[in-house]
């Protein structure tokens, strides 16, 4: 059966004990994410909201407290499971014994690429990040960005459905940047899923479709960007509106904002924001407020986790 | 299908294991160890050019084709055993130290975390790691030992086949020194820590297996228990040794199953004990 998320987390919790004193510190909070099929996906945060220790929980690095997570239908925790799936680690550590091709054939060996594909994919995917001349020097002698964009093919070596990118343009110059981008907007169409993890809201902002914001270890903010930024918009406030209607209305494309006293939508034009509260109406909710706005991403990320720290 | 999966499988241990050995090179591990095994083999030589070795062998010789009076095979193979038990000691000795780092490197994180994005069960990644410190090891036991099995032939003429056993019984206690490392460093990430545990446990062996004199020695039936129970409980480096030395003497006495037996039983249950860890590990 073909999965309608690549990604999707239901409650995913993650609390560390410190050993000896049994103090218990909450790093993802009863998070409910859902990353559809082929679209660009930014995932944002102030430091140390949680964003690292999600997508560690994703990947099998990190064990979830309680919860469950999916990466194309499939529990997080089987291999298998990863295998469709690119990654690029922030603050990477690649073997510096290794040389580029080396370091290429290696990652790709643990995901079962067969000797002959790994040989050809890694001179393809080295001429693709403009590391063509450098396959046979050690990664010892690269440079930050160097190791950026070999990183990059590394997560792309096998071919993923799902690539997870944490910070991948952390220490790149602004070519370098442009490069990446280059490469990551030619998977666009291609049915591949990109999820960023990333602080550069410009970057998540110019890039991805999607949006979650993660504030403290919980969801603070999930939707489309478009609906978020780019002009007018429109933000609708209610009450008492049951969960099943809060899931058809993130499926039309609004974003969510969910709070204690009420729950807020975005939209991005009039007619959405009508239609949002005939569906809000229709389903019980009552409409507490609607104001048009005019924001940035920046503008959204600041008022949301300002918010929940005044919270 | 079941095809391509068991070549996908094999191209994942290949990979752990010739990893390990190319760290092992980049981290002068793999020349150190063998550097010095060459210095003993060097040594080796040497001692075999003086001449009170070189007149004692040509004496041995000479005088077990006339008269007798000692047996020349005898000599040779007491000679290999006593030569074993150096090998057993500086092979294990230089294994330790030169696999303590293997399994901290591994575990830094923003390397761990990309290992374990593949599509590997972390225990297929520990003891591919495993696996591939035993070859190293295993290539180094190999090159040491044979090489002094030749040295010892060439010059006596005499080829005793039982002296190459040294190799797997060297590399089998190795691998139980091995399993206490690897459950250290998954969990403390020390190199440090990882040899000094493999070493007490090494010296406490010795120690321990004077059981007979010591259990005279001691006034009550708990102590007596307790040291037993320690020495049934550790892997037993020295016994193993000295049952090395018997089987290469063609001892028939020589009393290596329950020293096997127990070691391994150590060796499994600390084994377990550090995968069930680092598969509970958050990285």
């Amino acid at each position: 059966m073909k999965a309608e998320y690549a990604v999707e987390t239901a409650r995913l919790e993650k609390i560390y004990r410190s050993r000896f004193r049994g103090r218990e510190v909450k790093a993802v909070a009863n998070l409910t994410v859902r990353v559809p099929v082929g679209v660009k996906f930014g995932l944002l945060g102030p430091n140390g909201a949680g964003k690292t220790t999600f997508v560690k929980m994703l990947l099998s690095a990190v064990n979830p407290t309680s919860g469950a997570a999916t990466i194309f239908g499939r529990d997080a925790r089987e291999p298998e499971a990863r295998r469709p799936v690119g990654y690029l680690p922030e603050n990477h550590r690649f073997p510096t014994y290794l040389t580029g091709s080396g370091m290429l054939d290696f990652y790709s060996a643990l995901s079962g690429m067969e000797e002959r594909q790994r040989r050809r994919r890694a001179a393809e995917l080295l001429e693709l990040v403009g590391l063509k001349d450098w396959g046979d020097v050690r990664i010892k002698k690269y440079s930050k960005g160097m190791l950026q964009r070999l990183g990059l093919a590394q997560a792309l070596m096998h071919e993923p459905r799902l690539l997870v990118l944490d910070e991948p343009t952390d220490g790149v110059d602004p070519v370098g940047r442009r490069d990446i981008r280059r490469i990551l907007n030619d998977l666009t169409g291609s049915g591949v899923t990109i999820f960023i993890n990333s602080h550069l809201l410009s970057e998540v902002e110019s890039f991805c479709e999607y949006v979650a914001i993660l504030n403290k270890g919980h969801l603070a903010l999930e939707g489309k960007i478009s609906s978020l930024v780019g002009g007018r918009g429109y933000r609708i406030g209610a009450t008492g509106v049951p969960a099943e209607a809060m899931e058809e209305i993130r499926r039309s494309g609004a974003s969510i904002f969910p709070g204690a006293q009420m729950d807020e939508f975005q939209v991005a034009t009039r007619e959405e924001a009508n239609e949002t509260i005939d569906r809000l109406r229709a389903a019980g909710g009552l409409i507490e407020s609607v104001t048009a706005s005019n924001t940035s991403l920046e503008d959204v990320f600041i008022q949301t986790t300002s918010s929940e720290r005044a919270a | 299908m079941n095809e391509s999966l068991n070549r996908s499988h094999n191209s994942v241990w290949l990979a752990l294991i010739s990893d390990t050995f190319q760290e092992a090179r980049a981290r002068w591990l793999f020349w150190g160890l063998f550097g010095l095994s060459s210095l003993l083999v060097g040594i080796f030589l040497f001692v075999l050019r003086i001449d009170v070795v070189q007149g004692a062998v040509s004496f041995m010789g000479i005088e077990s084709t006339e008269r007798p009076i000692y047996n020349i095979q005898k000599f040779v193979n007491v000679s290999y055993s006593w030569v074993s038990i150096v090998l057993y000691i500086w092979g294990t000795f230089l294994a330790v130290f030169a696999s303590s780092g293997l399994i901290p490197s591994v575990l830094e994180a923003g390397r761990i975390s990309l290992l374990l994005s593949k599509p590997i069960t972390r225990t297929t990644l520990l003891m591919g790691r495993f696996a591939g410190n035993l070859a190293v090891v295993g290539l180094n036991h190999i090159y040491l030992i044979c090489s002094i099995w030749i040295i010892i032939g060439l010059k006596t003429g005499i080829w005793a086949p039982r002296f190459l056993l040294a190799i797997p019984i060297s590399l089998f206690i190795f691998s139980v020194l091995l399993c206490a490392v690897v459950l250290v460093g998954v969990i403390s990430e020390s190199a440090a820590l990882s040899v000094m545990v493999a070493v007490a446990l090494m010296l406490i062996s010795t120690i321990l297996a004077q059981r007979q004199i010591v259990v005279k020695l001691l006034d009550s039936q708990w102590s007596r228990d307790l040291w037993l129970g320690f020495y049934w409980i550790i892997p037993k480096v020295y016994d193993f040794g000295v049952a090395m030395k018997d089987i290469i003497l063609y001892d028939r006495n020589a009393d290596w199953i329950s020293p096997a037996w127990t070691s391994a039983l150590f060796g499994i249950a600390v084994l377990s004990g550090a995968i069930y860890i680092f598969r509970r590990r958050d990285f």
